[in-house]
């Protein structure tokens, strides 16, 4: 197989069959997840101030008080990969063009430069979080190999993608072939690991709110 | 059917505000300015390829703009017309190689005294004086 | 003809610095360094003329057009002045028997020193009967042919990695000269057409040197290979700035802007067509606004349309809606089994009293 075979398998079959499964994965899970249901709360409703679902789905995205002084790096580093992830994927050109062709939407981008830049502090963001999460003993000891194994599914996409634009390593063909199949794993997995907060993360907020506020709990 | 049916138009004026420049003139002379270091220390000349660098025509005028016009224009008639210009910078030259239909073939920025190719080869110069000879012979 | 060539090119009116004014065009062009050109001129002004045998198989005659009449055939034709071109059938007088004949003399007379040129695949689908020379099938008259050969340069995309005969679903079963020579070294110049000077300019380098200049791992060229046509685009600053045209005729496309978003293979196709361009320097696809289809790259004909983005899917999703109903019935299922076993734990439920506790 040569490179250009290997860059159209990734773009042709390998894509159809890795958004089929992220696709099947999501509606699958989404709708066993919301079809569970809960008994309802005979209880009479408490109110308080602040409590409710969309307190809660807010609220959740800051700190508590003097966590962040207690560990930065979850949190500073937590921020800083997310909201990398977030322009790379929904700002860079080529993934905009990506997602015009399969949904049909698009929207402005931003320089070449700027993400290659924002990928690298993505990058420095991730190593330094599985860093800490090698160090702190306690973080150590509450990982599972699906935490060391999504770190690298996360990761992967981003290193690849960004040594494919700065001609690193492999030829750019082989490189930008990777990257898509690095991708193309990450959908795959997504909807069966703990990468599947991205769609329960509001919603399992909104629970919990919901559910504290009815008690007059602001949680 | 006029050509003014036709609802597409030719921009063929660059338009304001996107000069066509890259950027990638500007390092050149720094390139340039060492090679004429080694030009005054060492006596070597050296040479940068024009046609192998990502420049658009408008990178091309910029340099040839600040690097100014010289004194000395050499024009070689050669299958088709080249032209070694030396530039504002005495010893920095401008070679421009066309071929037979007036296209450029290849540019070179030279940085010698004088361009190799305006000297006589030593076997053509013997063929001259050959000529020469025969000349006289005829007197 | 067989003294040093500059006599010969004298003879013809060509002078020495018509001449080194072409080496130094070529050494540019190969991304010799600029001093290059005139070791190139002094070297081949001295070398005597190698026997080359040019044999065509299923193919266009496009890569013979692209460099027969090249921009400048006295310069273009200097190179095949310094060689004897014993055998071209497009090119030669002879035709039929006497043809064979010349290509089995100088077969003969420069066993193991001639140099072999290569255009167009081999087919090997029905015993090769699908292109013939003469009754005989091109691959056992390139087998023939490449035993006394000093190399093989296989020229056009074609030759080298079986090119568009070789597109799926290859009916004729066209391989490139590369699958059935194995024991000769190879040059491939791919390209659809390639570029003259690329041709030309491997033939000077052997002329210069007395050897093959150095391949990449697709056995290319590296001087003219090296690098990608995006690398050398000077549309590149556009593709930096994500300024792309999304149309062949809207603003961004008048503004020349880069064609990316319009299937522009340029970043994986590694080619010289952004430095030496063509028809004499005049333009180049991507500068005449048409992206790269890619062509020096093997199997350029199935890299997944020609004007879908490298980022874009290459075919349409064929799984997506199946498997959106599939996960939507799994998850629909799930969730029944759940209500069921929920169910069936509340019907079984059995209520548990203080006395039941004191047992």
């Amino acid at each position: 197989m040569t490179d250009l075979q290997f860059l159209t398998w990734t773009r042709g079959p390998g894509l159809d069959l890795a958004v089929a499964v992220f696709l099947l994965g999501v509606l699958w899970r989404l709708i066993e997840i919301y079809t569970l249901g809960r008994k309802k709360d005979l209880a009479a409703p408490r109110h308080a101030p602040g409590a409710s679902g969309l307190h809660t789905v807010f609220r959740r995205s800051l700190p508590p008080p003097g966590m962040l002084k207690r560990s930065p790096v979850s949190y500073i580093g937590g921020y800083v990969f997310h909201i990398g992830l977030a322009i790379i994927v929904f700002l860079g050109a080529p993934h905009v063009l990506l997602i015009k062709n399969l949904v049909g939407v698009s929207w402005p981008t931003l320089p070449s430069q700027f993400i290659g830049l924002t990928a690298v502090v993505t990058m420095a963001a991730m190593v330094l979080m599985l860093a800490d999460r090698i160090n702190k003993p306690v973080k150590r000891f509450l990982s599972t190999f699906e935490d060391w194994f999504t770190w690298a599914v996360t990761f992967l996409p981003v290193l690849t993608g960004w040594m494919a634009t700065q001609h690193l390593l492999l030829p750019y063909t082989q490189m930008l072939a990777l990257h898509i199949l690095s991708a193309e794993i990450l959908l795959v997995v997504l909807p069966f690991s703990k990468l599947f907060h991205g769609f329960t993360l509001f919603g399992s907020r909104w629970y919990n709110g919901r559910v504290n506020a009815h008690k007059g709990v602001p949680v | 059917m006029s050509l003014d049916a036709i609802p597409i138009q030719v921009v063929h004026t660059t338009p304001p505000g996107e000069p066509g420049l890259t950027g990638n003139a500007p390092p050149l002379l720094r390139e340039l300015l060492e090679q004429v270091e080694r030009l005054l220390e060492t006596g070597v000349p050296s040479a940068i390829d024009l046609s192998a660098l990502p420049l658009t025509p408008a990178d091309m005028d910029w340099l040839r703009n600040a690097l100014g016009p010289g004194e000395i224009d050499v024009t070689l008639d050669a299958n088709g017309e080249s032209t070694l210009s030396e530039t504002g910078c005495p010893g920095v030259w401008w070679i421009t190689h066309r071929n037979e239909q007036g296209a450029v073939t290849s540019q070179f920025l030279e940085v010698t005294f004088v361009p190799e190719l305006v000297k006589a080869h030593p076997q053509d110069v013997a063929m001259g004086r050959e000529t020469l000879e025969r000349l006289l012979a005829d007197l | 003809m067989q003294g040093p060539l500059i006599d010969t090119l004298a003879r013809q009116g060509v002078t020495r610095r018509t001449f080194l004014k072409y080496c130094a065009t070529l050494a540019s062009m190969m991304a010799l360094p600029p001093a290059a050109g005139r070791a190139m001129a002094e070297a081949m002004a001295a070398v005597r003329r190698p026997s080359v045998i040019w044999l065509p198989f299923q193919e266009c005659t496009g890569c013979t057009e692209s460099i027969t009449r090249s921009h400048s055939p006295t310069i273009e034709g200097m190179i095949f002045d310094m060689i004897s071109l014993d055998y071209q059938e497009t090119l030669m007088a002879a035709a039929g028997h006497q043809a064979e004949e010349a290509r089995q003399n100088a077969m003969k007379a420069n066993a193991g020193k001639y140099l072999l040129i290569v255009d167009g695949s081999i087919p090997l689908g029905q015993n090769g009967a699908y292109s013939c020379i003469g009754g005989r099938s091109n691959v056992d008259i390139l087998k023939e042919a490449a035993g006394g050969a000093a190399a093989v340069i296989a020229v056009g995309t074609c030759a080298s990695y079986g090119g568009i005969p070789k597109a799926n679903p290859n009916p004729t079963g066209a391989v490139p000269v590369s699958d059935i020579v194995k024991d000769k070294p190879i040059v491939n110049i791919p390209g659809c057409p390639p570029i003259p000077v690329v041709m030309t300019g491997v033939l000077a380098h052997y002329l210069t040197f007395g050897s093959l200049p150095e391949l990449d791992d697709k056995g290319r060229p590296k001087s003219f290979f090296g690098e990608t046509i995006h690398d050398r685009c000077y549309r590149r600053p556009f593709y930096d700035q994500g300024k792309f045209a999304k149309t062949f005729d809207d603003e961004g496309a008048r503004r020349g802007w880069c064609l990316f978003e319009l299937g522009c293979k340029g970043p994986v196709t590694h080619n010289a067509c952004a430095t030496v361009k063509w028809n004499g320097g005049t333009s180049w696809p991507v500068e005449s606004g048409h992206g790269c289809l890619g062509c020096s790259e093997p199997d350029f004909w199935d890299g997944g349309g020609f004007y879908k983005a490298l980022s874009a899917p290459a075919d349409p999703l064929k799984f997506a809606a199946a498997a959106s109903v599939v996960g939507a019935a799994v998850g629909v299922g799930v969730s029944f089994a759940n209500r069921a076993k929920k169910n069936k734990a509340k019907a079984t439920h059995e209520t548990i009293t203080v006395a039941d506790l004191e047992k």
